[in-house]
């Protein structure tokens, strides 16, 4: 209802961008897709009165491989993303998890560094990108730095960004062929939802052993977190039920859940061992989800 | 007897495309809330972001300074009465003395831009003493509960009862006592409330505003102006969805007194958000039922304690509490029973109509009574419903003769083939199934309805027709042009239905309680009949013979080997200047006297659903996935089975939406905390588990070819049936809806 002025600033290079962010600083909102900015001015708790409109900057739209990475640009929308064959190819689990964020219309225009600026600890792309080992790069006028994913939330909507610094890119590790992943949102209904426990996890199998696991979980805590006990208790262990169960057990342990209108605390509790133990289960069954490098690497 | 009366029809029993179906696909139909009138005001309304307080003061005087604004109002600007409602008019059009809810307007603004009237809102200032939240029927219940109102927070308490309670439980084998709740839902239309209004050349008030029933926003109206019924025309039709959120005064007093004071066009539309905050919901519930049966599970007695939470005012609220009251029994054969039945005031919004009208509230807690009983007697569900249903001809326990209750017996037999368990798809998935049975009168019951609908013949081929029933996307407009295309015998093609509008159409009433084919059909026929009596005398003195050696079909008179088409006649009519239009009153078949303690208790038709749900719940995740609904309905003859299947798919998908997860919520301030689609999840499309529609082949002489009605009837058991494919399922009732996984695990 609040329909106050808004400045909207629309450089058409990276650079123009960050020396309009060393000038303004905190009173400059950068905008890529809108998806959650535009709702915020609507509902008048933008705190920000000026937008940087990054929709312009050629250089930030891009998914590129190097030897063990994937590089993504951060204006890069979910759907660009959902249709890459190097995402495709090497990082499916975040195919798997972009596919499943909101509707078709929100894919379309969301980007995945908004989504690591809003920093929603339930936002359905952060899961895979921990366990994918990322890590998001910062940039400012006359400098960058690159920052690992678990260390660049501080809390809901709190991140480690400087006002005079924008996102500009994501890098992730291949996956390894041969490797089973998964990730899984639990929402009041069966698409376009806001997740209540979302899960993302890679495993690395020798035959029935357990080479490596990692696991992270959404909306469970005030940011994504890694279940590191678990993932820790699992290497090296055979793949069976009973190792299941306490994975998944662990897991749960590791959540700091709250209650809302989506879910009540113990019940994040109990979902997330749930959610843990059926992705591991249809695994171990077979059925899990496999890393193949089928696809030409031509980006 | 049914047999005798379904017969080949032409025009009927088809599942013929719905009419609008072309400008909708396309987006060339108007709707109200699209319309664009030159020079008009943009409205706005200032709400209270207290929710029970006492207002000291509303100061307009910054606002009124603003650059474009044209009218800033307050209570103080009402003409005559301060006050609408369905049913008791002790809704504030503005607030005066106190709010009661969160969002209660206090003032209106109109402006020449968006930007003036917004920034008048901003400018308004209030001054209110905040006082104590009501937040549900059991704190409005408490001894020293805040009072919402002068009178206290009972709006309406009734009993209601027959034979002796007391000693039919003691003679019973079985007795059970449960406690059970319904929430709060919205109607989450997709056209929020809206429309515009203006004073036309004639200086009649024109009010174009998405609504259910046309003459009574008139009368609500012109009580609140103060001027002439005369003075005042509403259109509500088409909307974009209603479900009964639209059938009491939304935005159309708000609009007229806007235009009145103005006297330039004004456009007044709500956010979703203020629909969300502002528009009306179901009513919540809480009903202790304690219900006896015998060994075999013939049922000896019902007690109810029935509470409804009407929000801060009551809106429909004592006849959704008649519904509730003619609900609890069921279609079942109970000889004493006990209803204390309540309607209570909370801070909650407003509650009102919403599909099914305290009948879905009642539903949940009969039939999921009736399932337990079953479990513990050991019953087969279907068979203890076979026990107890009343037989035509039998006296209910509200003193109805029943009829045609052997639809329902049909339809409870065919369920057998249908109830079973699904398969489980995968190693964590459980699967259960249950069942409900579904009864809802027709209309209003007791209360009097005169609907009356006209048809026009015009001479140049076509056949227009005209009644005050709304198409909200419920199809009537297609339904009751096929109802007057099979009596005419003229094809679809010919007839053209004018929407819902009081400049034209004769007061047929609103769309609600599954009456408009009912009511807004019957009178259509008599109307034909009308038409066909009249220019068969024309045709007669074409012939140059008397009338009755004239007869008439398909669209033409008969004089021996001799024929004039209607038209022709018609045409004849209107050279001597006679009119081609015939209008027709239905007297609407009912008992006369309403049951000791209710408004409209009972209905002389009712419609009647069988529904076996069958689910599967993930038992680590609580989640509960409805897979296959079936849903056996006796509504009557089908007009259009198409249409009414797509009413019965409808009514299922909004119940589920009610039993497995919508709620409406307010937080510790009485403030409403979804409010719009993110926070407020409806079921979508990939929710829709596979539903079987069948209609039971039936006959209702008293409707119009054979016709009952169906918005309603599919959404009320679904509660109960959820509830108890769940329970089959994980061993564990719920009595509380919605059944969140969280409830479960």
């Amino acid at each position: 209802m609040a329909y106050e002025r808004i400045e909207v600033y629309s450089p058409h290079s990276l650079a123009e961008a960050l020396e309009l962010l060393s000038q303004k600083q905190e009173a400059l909102r950068p905008i890529a897709g809108g998806t959650d900015v535009m709702v915020m001015i609507k509902d008048g708790v933008l705190k920000e009165k000026e937008l940087l409109n990054l929709s312009y900057v050629p250089e930030l739209n891009y998914i590129k491989e190097t030897e063990n990475k994937l590089l993504i640009g951060a204006t890069t929308k979910y759907r660009e993303i959902r249709r890459s064959p190097l995402v495709n190819a090497y990082t499916p689990i975040l195919i798997e998890a972009v596919r499943q964020i909101g509707s078709p219309q929100i894919q379309n225009l969301g980007t995945i560094g908004g989504n690591l600026g809003t920093a929603s600890p339930a936002g359905d792309s952060i899961p895979p990108l921990f366990v994918l080992n990322s890590t998001v790069k910062l940039q400012k006028l006359g400098g960058s730095r690159e920052v690992q994913i678990d260390k660049f939330f501080l809390g809901p909507r709190k991140t480690v960004r400087q006002p005079d610094e924008l996102i500009t890119e994501i890098s992730l590790e291949k996956m390894e062929p041969g490797s089973y992943y998964f990730f899984e949102k639990l929402g009041l209904r069966s698409a376009n939802a806001i997740s209540i426990v979302s899960a993302a996890g890679i495993i690395g199998l020798e035959k029935t052993t357990i080479k490596y696991l990692r696991l992270s979980l959404g909306a469970v805590a005030p940011t994504v977190i890694r279940a590191t006990e678990a993932e820790e208790e699992a290497t090296g262990k055979e793949l069976n039920e009973n190792l299941i169960h306490v994975v998944a057990k662990l897991a749960s342990e590791a959540t700091k859940p709250i209650t809302d209108i989506r879910g009540t605390a113990e019940y994040r509790k109990k979902a997330t061992y749930g959610i843990i133990y059926e992705a591991l289960y249809k695994i171990m069954k077979g059925f899990g989800k496999k890393v193949e490098y089928g696809v030409e690497n031509t980006g | 007897m049914i047999t005798e009366t379904i017969k080949k029809y032409n025009y009927i029993n088809k599942s013929i495309p719905r009419i609008d179906s072309f400008d909708k696909v396309r987006g060339t139909l108007q709707y109200l809330t699209d319309i664009k009138l030159e020079n008009a005001l943009y409205a706005y309304t200032f709400r209270s972001k207290i929710a029970h307080g006492k207002i000291n003061g509303i100061y307009t005087e910054d606002a009124e300074k603003v650059n474009g604004v044209k009218a800033v109002l307050t209570y103080k600007d009402i003409p005559a009465l301060n006050g609408y409602g369905a049913i008791v008019p002790e809704i504030p059009v503005l607030a005066y003395d106190k709010v009661r809810y969160y969002g209660e307007p206090l003032a209106l603004v109109a402006a020449e831009t968006q930007e003036a009237a917004i920034e008048a809102l901003s400018r308004i200032k209030v001054d209110i003493t905040p006082l104590p939240v009501v937040h549900s029927i059991d704190e409005a219940l408490e001894e020293n509960a805040p009072k919402i109102h002068d009178k206290g927070n009972i709006a309406r308490h009734t009993i209601v009862k027959k034979g002796d309670v007391e000693k039919a439980r003691s003679s019973a084998y079985i007795v059970l006592e449960r406690v059970y709740e319904t929430p709060m839902q919205k109607h989450m239309f997709l056209e929020p409330e809206g429309g515009v209004a203006y004073i036309d050349e004639d200086g009649v008030l024109n009010v174009l505003a998405g609504g259910q029933t046309p003459y009574r926003d008139k009368i609500q109206i012109s009580r609140v102006l103060g001027i002439p019924l005369e003075k005042i025309r509403v259109k509500n039709t088409p909307t974009g969805g209603a479900f009964g959120g639209k059938d009491d005064v939304t935005v159309q007093i708000h609009l007229a007194l806007l235009a009145y004071k103005t006297k330039r066009p004004v456009k007044l539309v709500w956010s979703r958000e203020e629909s969300g905050i502002a528009g009306f919901h179901r009513t919540a519930s809480k009903i202790k039922l304690r219900t006896s049966a015998s060994k075999d599970g013939s049922l000896l007695s019902n007690e109810a304690l029935i509470y409804l939470d009407s929000g801060a005012y009551q809106s429909f609220g004592p006849t959704i509490l008649d519904v509730s009251i003619e609900t609890i029994n069921g279609p079942y054969r109970i000889p004493n029973y006990i209803i204390d039945a309540n309607l209570v005031y909370t801070n909650n919004g407003i509650a009102s109509a919403f599909r099914g009208f305290g009948a879905p509230e009642s539903n949940f807690a009969i039939e999921s009574m009736m399932n337990e009983l079953a479990d513990e007697l050991k019953i087969d569900p279907i068979e203890i419903r076979l026990r107890n249903i009343l037989k035509s001809g039998e006296v209910g326990p509200f003193n109805n003769t029943i009829r045609h209750a052997e639809g329902l017996e049909e339809a409870l037999n065919r369920a057998k083939e249908l109830f079973y368990r699904l398969d489980p798809s995968g190693p964590f998935q459980r699967t259960g199934v249950g069942i409900a049975v579904a009864i809802k009168g027709v209309g209003f019951g007791t209360l009097p309805e005169f609907p009356a609908a006209a048809i026009e013949i015009v001479p140049e081929g076509k056949v227009r027709i005209m009644f005050s029933n709304v198409d909200y996307g419920q199809g009537i407009n297609t339904g009751n042009a096929q109802l007057v295309a099979e009596k005419l015998g003229i094809p679809i093609s010919q007839i053209e239905v004018l929407h819902s509008d009081t400049k034209f159409s004769p007061d047929t009433g609103g769309s609600s309680a599954s009456r408009s084919t009912f009511n807004g059909g019957g009178a259509l026929l008599l109307a034909c009949d009308k038409a066909l009596e009249e220019l068969k005398i024309e045709a007669a003195s074409f012939f140059m013979t008397k009338s009755s050696d004239i007869s008439y079909k398909d669209g033409n008179f008969y004089y021996k080997d001799k024929s004039i088409s209607i038209y022709d006649v018609a045409k004849r009519l209107k050279a001597r200047g006679k009119s081609t239009r015939f209008e027709a009153t239905f007297e609407v078949p009912r008992y006369q006297e309403a049951v000791e303690g209710t408004l409209e208790v009972p209905h002389m038709v009712y419609m009647y659903g069988v529904i076996v749900t069958k689910v599967e719940v993930d038992e680590l995740l609580g989640k509960i996935k409805p897979r296959e609904v079936d849903f056996i309905a006796d509504i009557g003859n089908v007009i259009n089975p198409a249409i009414a299947a797509g009413q019965i798919e409808g009514g299922i998908i909004q119940g589920l939406g009610y039993s497995l997860i919508e709620e409406l919520n307010y937080d510790m301030n009485g403030k409403p905390l979804n409010i719009n689609y993110t926070t407020y999840p409806v079921p979508i499309i990939s929710d829709m588990p596979f539903i079987n529609a069948e209609f039971i082949k039936s006959y209702e002489e008293l409707g119009p070819f054979g016709a009952k009605g169906v918005g309603e009837i599919s959404i009320i058991p679904v509660g109960a049936s959820v509830a108890d494919a769940v329970a089959d399922a994980i061993g564990k009732r719920s009595y509380k809806l919605p059944i969140v996984p969280w409830k479960i695990i």
